[in-house]
Formats: C-alpha cells, sequence, structure tokens
C-alpha cells in the first residue's frame, strides 16, 4: 500500500516548455491535466485504467519514433513532450471524421446533445463534411429496462464496459467485436443487471440513455443542483437536474439524477429514484401550532437515521434544553457498537475509508449482505479486486451470487454466531503480532474447536483466509448490520477494535442509515421511549413526516440543505433541489425558544470534540479536481478517547434452526423514500430457497402473515433459485413510517402464519 | 450611403426650394377679400371633380385604389414577420418540428414553452407546445434557428385581444391537414438561400 511505498521518487517532465513535478509511475496524462495542459481524449475515463481505444490522446515524445498514446504511457524522468502540432492534430482530426461517419445527425432530437463529446470533438476539430463511406446496416435500439441502448449513435469508446467491470462489478456489459459491426450487448439482460445506470453515466455521447428521462428534456435546460445522495451512508456525489415540469404543471421536477462520472460513482438508487420528494406539504397554521404541543409535551423524541447532522443536532440541543429523551432504532446499536470498538481502538472513529479499501490487498467481510446494504462499498470492493488482485474474504450466513465474481473465499457462518466468528476473526488475524499479554491470555483462552464448530467456520477456512494474506499488506475488514442489533454486539465491537488495533487490518463499521454516523456522532440517544412520543420519520404519537403520511409535513432530503457524515468519514453538504411549502424542524424549534433562522446555521456548530469542523454552510466545498482527489465539505476528525475496553467471555452461541428470516432490503431498495419513487421496482415479495420453503411450510405464491417488532408483515412468498439454506430474504422498505424502526438483530424466527386465500 | 447631406442643416445650400405665398392680409377687409377669393377660384369643382372621378371608376369601371379590409387584405412580404405556422412535411404530412428545443432556447422573450416525449414509434414527440403571443415580440429568431423549417412566421397580423397573454397551441398554428396541398413553403426569414442546392456536399455513398 501507498504507506509502504512512501519513498516515491520525484521526477521532472517537460510538456509543451512547460516544467512538470510529477510521481514516477503517473501516466504522461495525469501529469499535464495535474498542470493545466489540454489533451484531447475520448475514451479516457479517469476512475477506470487507460482503455486506449480512441488514440486522441497521442504525443510526441522527443526522441522517441512516432506517436505515443499518453493515457497510459507512463512518463519516463526528463522527458521532452509535445501535446499538439501540426501532425498531430491532422492525426486527431482523422480520427474524429473516422468516429463521425454515418453517426445519425440527429442531434436536434438526442439526449445528449449539447453535453456530447462528440459534437464537443467534432467541432474543436474542424469536421464538417464525411469524406469517408461505409454501409451503414439496421440496428435497432435495445431496452434494457431502466437503460436503452442505441447502438447506431455507439463510438466504441468502450467506458461502459469498462466501468461495468472494473468498477460495478456487474460485468454485464461486453463487447461483440466485428470490426464496423461491433457493438456492445448486455450480457446479463435477462437476468437483470443490477441496473446502476453507470455504463449511461460515462456514455460520451447518447448510445445508452436513461429509459425513463429519454426525449423528455434538452440538457441546458435542466438545473444541476449538487447534492449528496441521501439513500444510503456512502451518501455519493450527485446532481438533481432540475425543471419546471411541464406546461400544464409548471411545478418544478427532478428529471434526473447525474453525477462525476468522471471521478465517482452513483448506484441505481441515487440514480433512479431522485423523486422521493414531499409535494403535498402547506403551511397550516392549526397543525403548527398542534406540533408545538405535541413538542411540549413529547417525553420522547423518535426519530429515524435518514436525518441531517443539522437536524440531529437540533434535536440534541432541544434534548439538552427541554430533557426529552432521544432514540434512534436504526443508530443506537450502530452508536453502541461504535463505542464499544472505540473502547478498545482508543480513538472515536475507524481507520478504513473507500479509497484504502479500493487499493487493498486482502478484505475480509463480515455481517452485511454487501451488494445491497451499501453498493458504494461493494464498487469500491471490486476496484480492489480487478485492480489489485485483492483476496476477498465474505463472511455471511447467506451467500450472494450477484458478490461471487469478485469474491475469492466464501465462509458460510451459522445464523448468531456472529461473536463466535469475530474472536475466531480476531484471534487468526493477531496471530504473531504483538499484542498485551492479557488479550494474548484471552485469545489463547478461546475455545477454537466449540467455536468453530458451533459457527461452521472450519479451522481449514481461516488457515485458508490466513495463508491468502501472507505476503501481501494493506488490508480492509468491513463490518456491517448484521453485527449492531446482536445481542452481544458490544463484545464482537471489542473483537473487531482488537484486530484494528493490533493488526493491519483498518476496519470500516458501514453506518446502517444514511447519517447514522453523523447521529451516533452527535446525538446522545436513549435506549427506550416513555410516555408521549413525537416521531419524525418514524412511528409515534405524533408524527413528522416527509413521506407525507404524517400529522405535520416534513421536506423530503432533496427539499433540505444540509451536510450528512458518510461512511467516507466525510461531512457533506446537499442543496435544495425542489421547492416546500411546508415547515421544518428549525421553525418548530424556532418557536418553542430556539434562535436560528436557516438549519443550515447549526452546521457551523457541530460538536468539534466529536470531529466536526466548525465552518459554514455556504464555506463547504462541494468539488473533485482535475487529478479526481475529492474536495467535498471536510473529513471527521479522529479524537482520542479512554481504552477502557473490557472483552467478556464468548456468550453461547445462539442456535437458529428451522426458517430463518432476514430483515434486508434488496437491489436499489433502501427505506421507505426508495419504495416512493417512481422508477424503481419495489419487489416486496419474501424470497427463499426451495430449502426454506421445505422447512417454513411454504409454496410459491403464499401468503404468510407475521409479525416482527411489534410491525405487522403481510408476504407474499416466493422461491429464489439463487438463494440456499433456510434464510429467507425479508424487505422492509415498504413498512412506510415503521421502516425506519429496526433496532433489533437482522435475522430473527417470527412464526409465519400462512393465510387463505379468503383472509387476502 | 453617405449621411453627409442629411446633416447639412444650413438651409439654402441644399436643393429646397421656397413655396412663394401671398403676404398675410393686414386689414380686415383684405381678410375678407382673400376669403373672397379663394372661395370662388374654382378649385373647390376640381376637388369635386376629381372625387366624381375616382367615385365612377370604382363604381362601373372596377378601378379601386383602397382594399375593402377587411374583406381584403394586401398582399404581404414573405418576409413578414406576424404569428407563426407550423408547416408539415409535403410528403407524409406528419409535422416538421422534431422537438429539438431551439426555438423554445433562442427566443429572447421567453415566450415559447414545448414538453417533449418519447413515443411508441421511437421518436420523439412534441406532446405540447405553446407561443404567449402576449409577450412574443416578433423578432424571428424561432424561424430562424428552426433546423427543419418546421416554425416559420405567417401572415395572420391581426392579433387583438380582450386579454394581453394570448396563449397558442401547437395545433392552432399547424397546417390543418386538409390544407396540405396549399401550404406554401416558406421562404421568408430563415429559409434556405435559393442556390442551396448547389452549396451542398453529397457524403459519398460506396453503393
Amino acid at each position: 500500500m501507498t504507506a509502504r511505498k512512501s519513498e516515491t521518487k520525484m521526477i521532472t517532465v517537460t510538456i509543451d516548455g512547460k516544467s512538470c513535478q510529477a510521481e514516477l509511475g503517473e501516466t504522461i496524462l495525469q501529469i499535464a491535466r495535474a498542470n493545466g495542459i489540454y489533451i484531447p481524449t475520448m475514451c479516457y475515463l479517469t476512475k477506470v485504467e487507460p482503455i486506449a481505444s480512441c488514440r486522441m490522446c497521442v504525443v510526441n515524445v522527443e526522441g522517441v519514433d512516432g506517436l505515443i498514446l499518453s493515457c497510459q504511457e507512463k512518463a519516463t524522468d526528463g522527458a521532452v513532450i509535445t501535446t499538439n502540432n501540426e501532425e498531430i492534430f491532422k492525426q486527431r482530426q482523422n480520427i474524429m471524421k473516422l468516429y463521425d461517419v454515418n453517426h445519425p445527425l440527429e442531434c436536434g432530437v438526442c439526449d445528449k446533445s449539447g453535453e456530447c463529446d462528440l459534437q464537443n470533438k467534432t467541432m474543436e476539430f474542424d469536421v464538417d463534411q464525411q469524406s469517408f463511406t461505409a454501409r451503414e446496416q439496421s440496428r435497432p435500439v435495445e431496452n434494457w429496462g431502466f437503460i436503452s441502448y442505441d447502438p447506431a449513435l455507439c463510438i466504441m469508446c468502450e467506458k461502459c464496459v469498462h466501468v461495468c467491470n472494473e468498477v460495478i462489478g456487474d460485468e454485464a456489459l461486453a463487447i461483440s467485436v466485428g470490426g464496423y459491426n461491433s457493438t456492445i450487448i448486455n450480457t446479463k439482460q435477462d437476468q437483470d443487471c443490477s441496473q446502476c445506470g453507470e455504463c449511461m453515466a460515462v456514455c460520451p455521447v447518447g448510445a445508452l440513455v436513461s429509459t425513463d428521462f429519454k426525449y423528455s428534456s434538452n440538457a441546458w435546460e435542466l438545473e444541476k443542483i449538487p447534492a449528496s445522495c441521501s439513500h444510503c451512508s456512502a451518501a455519493c456525489q450527485m446532481y438533481y437536474e432540475v425543471k419546471e415540469g411541464s406546461i400544464d404543471n409548471p411545478q418544478p421536477k427532478i428529471y434526473r439524477a447525474t453525477n462525476n462520472y468522471e471521478f465517482s460513482s452513483l448506484c441505481g438508487a441515487g440514480r433512479f429514484g431522485f423523486d422521493f420528494e414531499n409535494r403535498e406539504a402547506s403551511r397550516d397554521p392549526d397543525a403548527f401550532s398542534r406540533a408545538l404541543d405535541a413538542f411540549r409535551k413529547a417525553e420522547t423524541i423518535s426519530f429515524s437515521g435518514t436525518i441531517s447532522n443539522e437536524e440531529a443536532l437540533i434535536l440534541q440541543k432541544f434534548k439538552e434544553k427541554s430533557g426529552v429523551k432521544l432514540i434512534c432504532d436504526e443508530v443506537r446499536g450502530y452508536q453502541r457498537f461504535a463505542e464499544a470498538f472505540s473502547s478498545v481502538t482508543g480513538t472515536t472513529l475507524y481507520h478504513g475509508d473507500l479509497k484504502k479499501l479500493s487499493q487493498s490487498k486482502g478484505v475480509v467481510v463480515l455481517g452485511t449482505r454487501i451488494n445491497d446494504d451499501a453498493p458504494m462499498v461493494k464498487y469500491h470492493l471490486t476496484m480492489a479486486s480487478k485492480r489489485h488482485r485483492a483476496r476477498i474474504a465474505y463472511m455471511h450466513p447467506l451467500e450472494d451470487a450477484a458478490i461471487q465474481n469478485i469474491i475469492t473465499q466464501f465462509m458460510k457462518y451459522e445464523v448468531g454466531s456472529e461473536e463466535g466468528v469475530a474472536a475466531l476473526l480476531a484471534k487468526t488475524l493477531l496471530e504473531g503480532k504483538a499484542v498485551p499479554d492479557e488479550i494474548r491470555a484471552y485469545l489463547d483462552d478461546l475455545d477454537i474447536g466449540n467455536l468453530s464448530a458451533e459457527s461452521n467456520i472450519g479451522e481449514e477456512e481461516l488457515d485458508k483466509l490466513k495463508k491468502s494474506l501472507w505476503k501481501k499488506s494493506g488490508f480492509t475488514l468491513v463490518a456491517g448490520a448484521d453485527l449492531y442489533g446482536h445481542p452481544q454486539a458490544e463484545n464482537i465491537a471489542r473483537l473487531l477494535g482488537l484486530i484494528e488495533h493490533y493488526s493491519e487490518f483498518d476496519v470500516m463499521l458501514i453506518p446502517p442509515a444514511t447519517n447514522a454516523l453523523g447521529v451516533s456522532l452527535i446525538c446522545d440517544l436513549d435506549d427506550s421511549a416513555t410516555g408521549y412520543t413525537v416521531g419524525y420519520n418514524t412511528t409515534g404519537d405524533y408524527v413528522l413526516s416527509a413521506l407525507g403520511d404524517g400529522d405535520l409535513d416534513m421536506p423530503a432530503l432533496n427539499q433540505q440543505e444540509g451536510t450528512f457524515s458518510s461512511v467516507d468519514k466525510r461531512v457533506v453538504p446537499t442543496h435544495v433541489a425542489l421547492p416546500y411549502h411546508g415547515y421544518v424542524l428549525n421553525d418548530i424549534l424556532n418557536a418553542l425558544g430556539f434562535k436560528e433562522r436557516y438549519t443550515i446555521g447549526y452546521t457551523g456548530k457541530l460538536p468539534r470534540e466529536k470531529g466536526f469542523s466548525s465552518v459554514v454552510f455556504d464555506a463547504l466545498p462541494d468539488y473533485y479536481d482535475i487529478t479526481g482527489e475529492e474536495h467535498r465539505g471536510y473529513l471527521l476528525k479522529s479524537t482520542a478517547v479512554e481504552k477502557d475496553g473490557r472483552l467478556e467471555a464468548v456468550a453461547a452461541l445462539p442456535a437458529y434452526d428451522g426458517a430463518v428470516l432476514y430483515q434486508c432490503n434488496e437491489g436499489a431498495q433502501f427505506s421507505a423514500f426508495t419504495h416512493k419513487t417512481e422508477q424503481l421496482k419495489s419487489d416486496s415479495r419474501l424470497k427463499g430457497s426451495a430449502q426454506f420453503a421445505t422447512v417454513a411450510k411454504l409454496k410459491e405464491g403464499d401468503s404468510v402473515k407475521f409479525v416482527l417488532q411489534g410491525v405487522a408483515y403481510q408476504r407474499v412468498f416466493t422461491i429464489d433459485t439463487s438463494l440456499k439454506g433456510t434464510v429467507a430474504i425479508n424487505p422492509t422498505f415498504d413498512r412506510g413510517l415503521s421502516s425506519a424502526s429496526v433496532s433489533y438483530y437482522r435475522f430473527s424466527q417470527p412464526k409465519l402464519e400462512k393465510m387463505d386465500s379468503k383472509d387476502e | 450611403m453617405s449621411l453627409e447631406q442629411f446633416k447639412n442643416r444650413n438651409v439654402g445650400s441644399q436643393t429646397y426650394k421656397m413655396i412663394e405665398s401671398e403676404p398675410t392680409p393686414e386689414s380686415g377687409m383684405g381678410r375678407f377679400g382673400q376669403v373672397v377669393k379663394r372661395t370662388f377660384k374654382g378649385e373647390l369643382f376640381v376637388g369635386l371633380y376629381v372625387t366624381m372621378r375616382e367615385m365612377i371608376n370604382a363604381l362601373f369601371i372596377g378601378e379601386m385604389h383602397t382594399v375593402k379590409y377587411p374583406l381584403e387584405k394586401l398582399p404581404i412580404s414573405p418576409r413578414y414577420r406576424a404569428i407563426h405556422d407550423m408547416l408539415r412535411l409535403l410528403e407524409s404530412g406528419h409535422y416538421r418540428c422534431i422537438g429539438c428545443g431551439l426555438c423554445e432556447k433562442i427566443c429572447i422573450s421567453d415566450c415559447i414553452k414545448m414538453d417533449t416525449r418519447y413515443d411508441e414509434n421511437q421518436r420523439k414527440e412534441v406532446s405540447e407546445y405553446t407561443i404567449n403571443f402576449g409577450r412574443c415580440i416578433f423578432c424571428g429568431y424561432c424561424a430562424e434557428v428552426c433546423p427543419e423549417l418546421a416554425i416559420v412566421h405567417g401572415g395572420r397580423y391581426e392579433n387583438a385581444s380582450e386579454q394581453r397573454a394570448g396563449f397558442s397551441l401547437f395545433e392552432d398554428m399547424l397546417t390543418p391537414i386538409d390544407a396540405l396541398k396549399d401550404q406554401k413553403e416558406f421562404d421568408g426569414f430563415g429559409a434556405v438561400t435559393p442556390n442551396a442546392d448547389n452549396a451542398i456536399k453529397k457524403t459519398p455513398l460506396a453503393y
């Protein structure tokens, strides 16, 4: 990893007469860009390895015959490079002439017109006529679900294929090679690729476009609102593209979501689930005064983790002032877990981050169905796998067919045995490391045979893991939401803390909700609610809801400005994409005696002792620089805490025999907000394997009833052949306000009641 | 053209001709005499004769110098810029507009608005199109920028209305399908040049 190679050699190259300093190993194009020198490219995409299909980036290197591809050629010390002269211009112009052969002249209707690379470069290189010819063939438009592909417009730059394979890891797109007949094919069209839409984001022309957006607006009419995605804790950079709705209804509307595709990615939920705004809200003074009454008599305020840092701070300040209890079911488990973790590591935050993860040579994923829980983390796993051939061990009770191509070792453990697994991992990964005697004694005392038998993680599997990491460096352990709700969560956290503190592993604790990290740092959460409860985006006696079904409307996160704390430990800003006509939380608290005109007035007041910086909202940067360095908001600072964590003996591992349900929102669904959007498919069936069907005595299409933590579910059961074992996947996103009240262990065994057809 | 002759304001040095007029009478008698003289000079009958002649020409010979507006209208230049027309393709009868949005973009009084969508035939369909003629300044940019000669200026200049805002929809401006054979190719502001055919270089075809 970079830390090991810290003694990087600096070189000096001269590009167009400008002397440029760079690290050895950087390509000519990278050095040129970093120094503000323009080299035209068509196929170059910063976030993937050089594709080298366009040959636009050719440069002249003194003393070298012929032209050099600057995108993939690493600069040597003292090289003298010319990026443009008559010969190079002719070369590039010829490339553009070839790109333009038979390219349909439909710029007038094309979605890409106005932001099209081909248009720009055609103009730049003065191609105003077609002097070559080729026989055109019939190439029908294909519909791949959310994405449409028009082969006639495709210029075969291969960006989409590379991003699909190298970043997303779906391996869905491929090239059908055939000279002029070459096209991009979607090999997983029938199996439904994950529909992330990254391919259409990187497409430089109008070949890959959104089926929903197609032909509905021109690029130049849309106003780009910079934002951070509010669906999961990755809080990815994105833009909401807004324009007035239509002639009949001129209310502003989000037409699409885009991102800075050159440097960052977005999953399907962010890209296609953008219309979750609270449309109906209005200012009703009576409802507002009822809300004030509710706040005055509230003993408890319960809220979801889908909240900005500022609002979390408002609630915390309200607690400090009036002594209400704060409940956040989604976050409390995480907060306790993180505290226990810190009590061993001695710092408030975990050390892993997404960039380090993508450069890791060995990764262990524990307690999360990563592809569904945190797609962005999965993308970084893919990058580690594809670029660094990382060994990726995936430990989970459920096998996930979608990530089979990137994981090198699947270790299936029994449901409920996470503590044992964490202990086994700690023992394996800390073997031979310098640890204090008491910890060494604790590890030596572990009953490996028993733990291994109970958890079903074999010693040979652990040996294999150990061996695969041999002589490598740069490791990350990714831990997820299964652990936070576990009855022994705190001990698991301490065991993972040991791994972070005493081994070379960096740990990432994936926050289980959008701003779980922020809430866990800002709010002083209580364990259980008492008395009259005000619910904010969750259930309560009086409900404030951005879903539009509560007693008082609140703005959804695309109607608010504020900041989120992301899994990358970064405080990122988001802006108002759509107008909101109702009251916000800040109005209520102002009426109760607080004095802050805008919610974002709290941004600079976020607690510094918890790692926040006192930067005012309007001063937060939100961009990527030309080299791809992220300048969004600021990084949270890790502060020292007392190391007083005491390891407990591993409790007897619970047994979950028979049919088990796993709470997991699959695919692009994360919460009630993604469920509300128009495009995202909502499959709220209970999915299980044939084995589960046998154990639970269910047939395909049966309706079942069950109660989980007081929330009644009614589901249609379906057999999913990609699943194995006796664990079925039960989504929670369609439960509206109660979607956010998931504080418990994700695996459970409720009584499944089969419903007769007349019950329905 | 040089503006010098207009800038020269020294009366007498140009080709002006001074009109000779009688001196204004000073006395009351003099003024009375002038009235009598002018009244009975016979010029009155010249005027009556001209009127009679024109009336007879108009009524019996059919020569008339005015038009019976609004029953009759004078022909206007193709470059005249009045209420817009939306043209159809002569062959298929389909409307020419492709929904590119350039007229909407270029409109300097921001009076054009269009909605487009992806239709069943995989084409971009203009689902709604309006022009607010209360705002339109008839500058002609929309017709000039239109790549399909779909939106053009027609000759309908009578747009007095009770309200200031007056919206026209696409269908109002579109050539009625039964009047397609009477649709004239537009050769006003933004039309192709007469020698456009010669200026085009054709794409080579190998087949």
